[in-house]
């Protein structure tokens, strides 16, 4: 028993001054990070809400659907185990140790037993899937390329190690009678009749073996998991914890310093604006970095990797931590010039550049779509980070793709990617049969119910002047009063802020919203995603409060009021593509299926990759400002996706995304590879279709010449 | 060395332009901006401080008030300092005006080699380099492409009519380049905060001992008579081709007697 | 008549077209007299005298290799001096400015760059002027000194004098030395001849910008150019991506041209591009996009991909030539 007992202590005190080393280095390296962004901890409802439905009821791993259940199953395993490790301890001290109040219940055996078994499930199914799925096998397609694969599997191993020790321990304990339960754990009771034919004296050896066996091994285990991706055991909590609510989509946070926003009027001397080194980040980054369990499920969804390009939201967070850690002992140091040359070099290697921690490549790689952040299991908030680098790229270095100085000088001088300027921002409105109300810094009138923002697309574009013509006439049909601002209109800054380019961002956002506010303005339509999502979410950072409405939302109310009547029937198969800025980042998901589900005729289908899990057109993040000369081409990625299910109509209810996918189906046509009937569309124009009377024009779908992006 | 770069702050390109009452450029309301082609010159005074060719570089401008948000541009793209040759008596002044005020400023920044634009995105008429250089008996090399300085000397690459040519100048010297030069930088957030601090001088017409009755509109050499609108150009047809539209074109040049 | 002191380039006695337009535009002012650089052969004083000149000033470079537009600027200046002439008109162009600008200064006088007009006034030459991209024209005069005027070329038709002239040829040196401090051309690399007419100077332009894809595409411009005999232009997009010489750029930054025709494939017809080539008497424009702006300024446009419609048009062109 003293044996048992001072072997047991000892090997604990070891693993936990091990562990706890590595745990105290993390937290200080955590310390020295940057503050976060106030409000992390405000919304205590929606984080404990998160906690229960992300970290106990294991909502987002369920998404898919065998390995969700398979890390549930080691989730609860590890809750339940945790019970039979107190077990276990207070067997040190006494060999017939058992749990108070309920430690002796039949069923509590019963639920150790079958969770250890779900656990052993668990890491079978794993191993599975990591045989299956190994990027051996798979490549680039595998969800596991680029993970720490050893260490993936050593962690199976000892999971499966944890699983048999405890069996054997429990096993023999029973043929000691130091058992606490009298029944019903089943698979220690079988493991007993094994081993009983060994006799009493084995069995005695047995348990105290096994006992530190077992303890040893969860011992080791503990120390592996500090040292790994497995720290998410510990961390997910409390990055579920204090994760942007209801998630790290929508709005982007304005530029913090030292956990203020900055003034960009008058920047303080020691403001560090987005992030030059790994230092720069904030607390809560570097929890994201610890907490990342390269499952790999963000890189399967990313549109940049599925077309080749070098960024993963994975491999990335995975860099930025393994270059925090390596850092680490210099950025701790008192002493800068002790820290050995390992850490000093990391420590002084760029974060961004082609020799640095992330690749150019990779950074002006990412659309913004939010597909990582939908998918992360434990809420990291990759495209945030990207935008913080691209922050200090842009706005410290002046360094981006050469090709966006087109955009970012278009909308410096002109007010919008195209550079056109006020003066043709009402074009569109040229041989419209019924007037369009111009406010030209006049104050909203009383009878305007909208205020239509075109947007610099909706405005300027071929396209998307094609949807701003059938909103404008639904909404006149619907007998909806409208107004646009006009020349006073300027684009929202969305690709500015997206590219990095805070400063450009706040300068548009402050101008429009002035605007807003002094012609009166409380509810907005708008017909570009991006626009909709800049209004709505991050203007009322800038004290721009207005209810915004995206076109589909408002035409869906219209039709469902009975204001517009879609009559004529349109006689096809519709695939709609949710654009990631109304669907993923805005939960706009139904408005745009109930419109084409209203018009007769139509037949709706959805392509493999739907709703929350949307494919990007490749336009987002500014990227439709930029060459895609890396690997294949997203928007005919995507358009590929969307033909598979053979439509008449693709649909979709963004410009940026018309275009994209537009090109991308002019193309396959030019290639013979789609139907010359195949077009591509904004829902609108399909109501519009359908709301017109059979006899009148017929309205033709946009054609699908293939357009420059570039302005 | 010493650069001295001239610039002009001129209305946006895609801001209304109009004439006002007294037949000048209006440039009341209209937004503006360092002209486009001036940042070309600025750029090239960069990178020649940057290879370490030039240790100083100041902007000089001539304009209203609002022409130092010109030279701000300017200084957060790089450079020290600035001149902004600012008076009420200059309003209507015409390129012969100007380049002697220029010249008068130049005399006093005392640059070696002094560097332009190929012209301004407003009036365009490309004269002010070689009018500056003339007054202040400076060689001249107009629209160079590519621009080397070394041992005292000034050597350009440029395109002529009809051959490309290699001169060479002594410094001091004026040199414009143009658009070909080299892409203009995108000023950072770092360089406007910091152009924020950097020097701006001001001076007017008594500082340069310049006379008001040889600027202004009243002191210029030439005078507006009249300015109106072109003449809008008759509205064209535009047709959608459709398989018969080298026909139809043909015989629109045919029916004009353009075959 | 008062005399109008005219630069006159010419390529071995061959008067350039641009130069006859100036003298075109002389005979409206008063007795045009040619300043050319070198020795004026005896045919070339002829050609001046058909074009009304009565006097051809020759001047005689210090040396050959001086710094040609020096030159020119100190002969103007004495010249100008000497017969006090109610304007000195001189090509629009890289060097004719330089030149012009040089002048005025030696002259403390006013200066009007790229006219499109100059008719005689009691006041004094009035010159009219296109600016901002073509869409306004100013009416100007100088009011001191000798007024220097440069021309665009192709604004006037030049047609010979009614009654043709002998004119008297007087050889002008300096009567100052060219300064010392001034550039010196080093190399120069003559542009392979094309064959085609020079593009500011043409009848006929046709120009292609980013719409014809490539350089191969490019050929196609270059085809049409041949087929009609013009020059070929090209926007600033195409010379960028390199399908084709930088010196043939219209625009802003490039050359300004006013031909009789001016065909553009593939050209959106940006500000900067219009600001080259509004002045065309006729604009034919071959473009995807039916919201390019150039179809606000064509006489005819048509809509459609120019991989189609220029080979379908230079057939049809040659079919029609027989």
């Amino acid at each position: 028993m003293a044996l048992r007992l001072i072997l047991g202590l000892l090997m604990t005190a070891v693993a936990f001054t091990v562990a706890g080393r590595r745990l105290f280095m993390l937290y200080r390296l955590g310390r020295a990070a940057q503050p976060a962004d106030p409000g992390r901890t405000r919304g205590g409802a929606a984080r404990l809400r998160a906690e229960l439905t992300e970290v106990l009821g294991q909502r987002k791993l369920l998404a898919w659907t065998v390995p969700g259940v398979a890390h549930a199953l080691a989730f609860w395993g590890f809750l339940v185990l945790a019970l039979t490790i107190v077990e276990g301890y207070g067997a040190l001290f006494q060999r017939d140790f058992h749990l108070p109040l309920i430690g002796t219940e039949p069923w509590l055996g019963f639920l150790e037993d079958l969770f250890v078994l779900a656990t052993l499930v668990s890491v079978l199914i794993f191993a599975g899937i990591r045989v299956r799925h190994s990027p051996a096998r798979e490549g680039r397609r595998s969800r596991f390329f680029g993970s720490h694969l050893d260490a993936a599997w050593l962690v199976l191993f000892m999971i499966f190690n944890v699983v048999w020790s405890l069996l054997l321990y429990r096993g023999a304990q029973i043929n000691t009678g130091n058992f606490p339960f009298p029944g019903g754990a089943f698979a220690s009771e079988a493991v007993a009749r094994l081993i009983r034919p060994l006799g009493a004296g084995a069995n005695d050896v047995i348990e105290t073996a096994g006992l530190l066996l077992a303890l040893g091994i969860v011992l080791l285990f503990l120390v592996l998991v500090v040292h790994s991706k497995h720290l998410h055991i510990f961390t997910a909590v409390g990055n579920v914890a204090f994760g942007r609510r209801p998630r790290a989509l929508g709005a982007l946070l304005p530029v913090y310093s030292a956990g203020r926003p900055v003034d960009f009027e008058d920047p303080g001397e020691d403001d560090t604006i987005g992030r030059a080194s790994i230092e720069d980040f904030t607390w809560k980054g570097m929890l994201d970095f610890a907490t990342c369990t390269e499952c790999g499920r963000c890189q399967s969804q990313c549109p940049a990797w599925n077309t080749g390009k070098p960024l993963s939201p994975k491999t990335l967070i995975m860099g930025l931590r393994d270059h925090a850690l390596a850092a680490a002992p210099y950025l701790l140091a008192g002493d800068k010039s002790r820290v050995d040359a390992l850490a000093t070099a990391a420590a002084q290697t760029p974060l961004v550049g082609v020799d640095g921690v992330v690749h150019p490549d990779v950074l002006w790689s990412c659309t913004t779509c939010g597909a990582c952040v939908e998918q992360c299991p434990v809420d990291i908030e990759h495209v945030d980070h990207i935008v913080d680098m691209r922050r200090y790229q842009v706005l410290m270095e002046s360094s981006f793709p050469p090709e966006a100085g087109v955009l970012l000088r278009n909308l410096e001088h002109a007010g919008d990617p195209w550079g056109r300027g006020a003066g043709a921002r009402t074009e569109w409105t040229d041989g419209l049969d019924f007037p369009v109300r111009t406010l030209d810094g006049e104050r909203l009138p009383d009878d305007v119910e909208y205020l239509f923002w075109v947007g610099c697309a909706g405005a300027f574009d071929d396209r998307a002047q094609r949807t701003t013509r059938a909103v404008a006439e639904l909404l006149h049909t619907a007998g909806v009063s409208f107004a646009v601002l006009g020349g006073d209109e300027t684009c929202t800054g969305d690709p500015a802020r997206r590219i990095g380019h805070e400063v450009l961002f706040q300068q548009l956002a402050a101008q429009n919203v002035e605007t807003l506010n002094n012609a009166g303005v409380r509810r907005i339509v708008a017909t570009c995603a991006h626009c909709f999502n800049t209004l709505a979410n991050e203007y009322p950072q800038l004290g721009g409060a207005y209810e915004v409405l995206h076109h589909t939302q408002l035409l869906s109310r219209l039709v469902a009021d009975g204001r517009l009547v879609p009559v004529t029937p349109v006689d096809a198969t519709i695939t709609y593509h949710d654009p990631c800025y109304l669907g993923r980042h805005n939960r706009v998901f139904t408005p745009p299926r109930e419109l084409l589900g209203s018009v007769p005729g139509a037949r709706l289908t959805e392509p493999a990759r739907t709703r929350e899990t949307s494919f990007c057109c490749g336009a987002g993040g500014a990227r439709m400002w930029m060459d895609e000369t890396i690997g294949t081409r997203i928007n005919e990625t995507r358009t590929d996706e969307l033909l598979a299910g053979r439509p008449d109509i693709v649909a979709a209810a963004c410009p940026y995304c018309v275009d994209m996918l537009g090109d991308g189906v002019a193309l396959r046509r030019q290639q013979d590879r789609v139907d010359e009937h195949v077009v591509v569309t904004d829902v609108a124009e399909v109501l519009l279709r359908s709301v017109r009377e059979p006899a009148g024009p017929a309205a033709p779908l946009t054609a699908n010449e293939p357009r420059k992006a570039q302005p | 060395m010493k650069i001295a770069v001239l610039i002009k702050y001129v209305p946006e390109a895609t801001a209304s332009w109009r004439f006002a009452d007294d037949r000048a450029l209006d440039r009341d309301g209209v937004e503006g901006r360092l002209s486009e082609l001036d940042e070309y010159a600025v750029e090239q005074a960069i990178r020649l401080a940057e290879a370490g060719a030039a240790t100083e570089i100041s902007y000089l401008t001539m304009g209203p008030p609002r022409a130092v948000d010109a030279l701000r541009k300017a200084l957060a793209m790089g450079g020290d300092r600035a001149v902004h040759v600012v008076d009420d008596a200059l309003h209507g002044t015409d390129a012969a005006g100007t380049a002697a005020v220029l010249a008068a400023a130049l005399r006093r920044i005392e640059a070696d080699l002094i560097i332009c634009g190929m012209a301004s995105t407003d009036a365009e008429m490309s004269v002010l380099p070689v009018m500056v250089a003339e007054r202040l008996q400076l060689p001249a090399v107009v629209n160079a492409a590519v621009l080397k300085v070394a041992d005292g000397s000034l050597t350009v690459e440029r395109d002529t009519e009809d051959a490309t040519e290699e001169v060479v100048a002594p410094l001091p010297a004026l040199v414009s380049v143009t658009d070909r030069s080299g892409e203009a930088r995108y000023p950072s957030f770092k360089g406007i905060v910091a152009a924020k601090r950097k020097p701006v001088t001001t001076w007017s017409l008594a500082d340069l001992e310049i006379p008001a009755d040889r600027v202004g509109a009243g002191g210029a050499a030439t005078e507006v008579l009249a300015v109106r609108p072109s003449p809008p150009r008759e509205a064209g047809t535009v047709i959608t081709d459709e398989g018969d539209a080298a026909a139809r074109l043909a015989d629109f040049l045919a029916a004009n007697k353009l075959l | 008549m008062s005399t109008v002191l005219v630069l006159v380039h010419h390529d071995d006695g061959v008067i350039r077209k641009s130069s006859l337009e100036l003298l075109t535009l002389a005979r409206r002012l008063g007795d045009p007299a040619a300043v050319v650089h070198g020795d004026a052969g005896d045919a070339l004083a002829e050609a001046l005298g058909r074009h009304g000149v009565t006097t051809v000033y020759a001047i005689a470079p210090p040396d050959p290799e001086s710094y040609r537009p020096a030159v020119e600027a100190l002969a103007l200046a004495q010249l100008a001096a000497r017969t006090a002439p109610v304007a000195v008109l001189i090509t629009s162009g890289p060097s004719g400015t330089e030149v012009a600008a040089r002048l005025a200064v030696r002259l403390d006088g006013g200066i009007i760059t790229d006219a499109v007009q100059v008719r005689a006034e009691a006041g004094g030459p009035v010159a009219t002027q296109s600016v901002f991209a073509g869409a306004w024209l100013v009416e100007g005069r100088v009011r001191r000194g000798t007024p220097v005027i440069t021309v665009r070329p192709n604004a006037v038709t030049p047609e010979p004098a009614a009654e043709p002239v002998t004119p008297q040829v007087e050889r002008v040196e300096l009567a100052e030395p060219v300064p010392a401090a001034v550039p010196r051309v080093v190399a120069r690399r003559a542009k392979a001849a094309t064959g085609r007419p020079e593009l500011t100077e043409a009848t006929v332009v046709v120009a292609g910008g980013r719409g014809v894809g490539s350089a191969e595409g490019f050929a196609l411009i270059e085809r049409l150019a041949d087929e009609l005999g013009a020059a070929v232009g090209a926007s600033r997009a195409a010379t960028d991506l390199t399908w084709c010489p930088h010196e043939l750029q219209i625009g802003q930054t490039g050359k300004t041209v006013a031909p009789q025709l001016y065909l553009a494939g593939g050209i959106s017809g940006a500000i900067q591009h219009r600001a080259g080539m509004q002045g065309s008497r006729t604009i034919v424009a071959i473009n995807k996009d039916p919201k390019a702006p150039i179809f606000q300024i064509a006489d005819f446009g048509v809509v459609g991909d120019v991989h189609t419609v220029l080979p379908a048009l230079i057939d049809e062109i040659a079919k029609r030539r027989g």
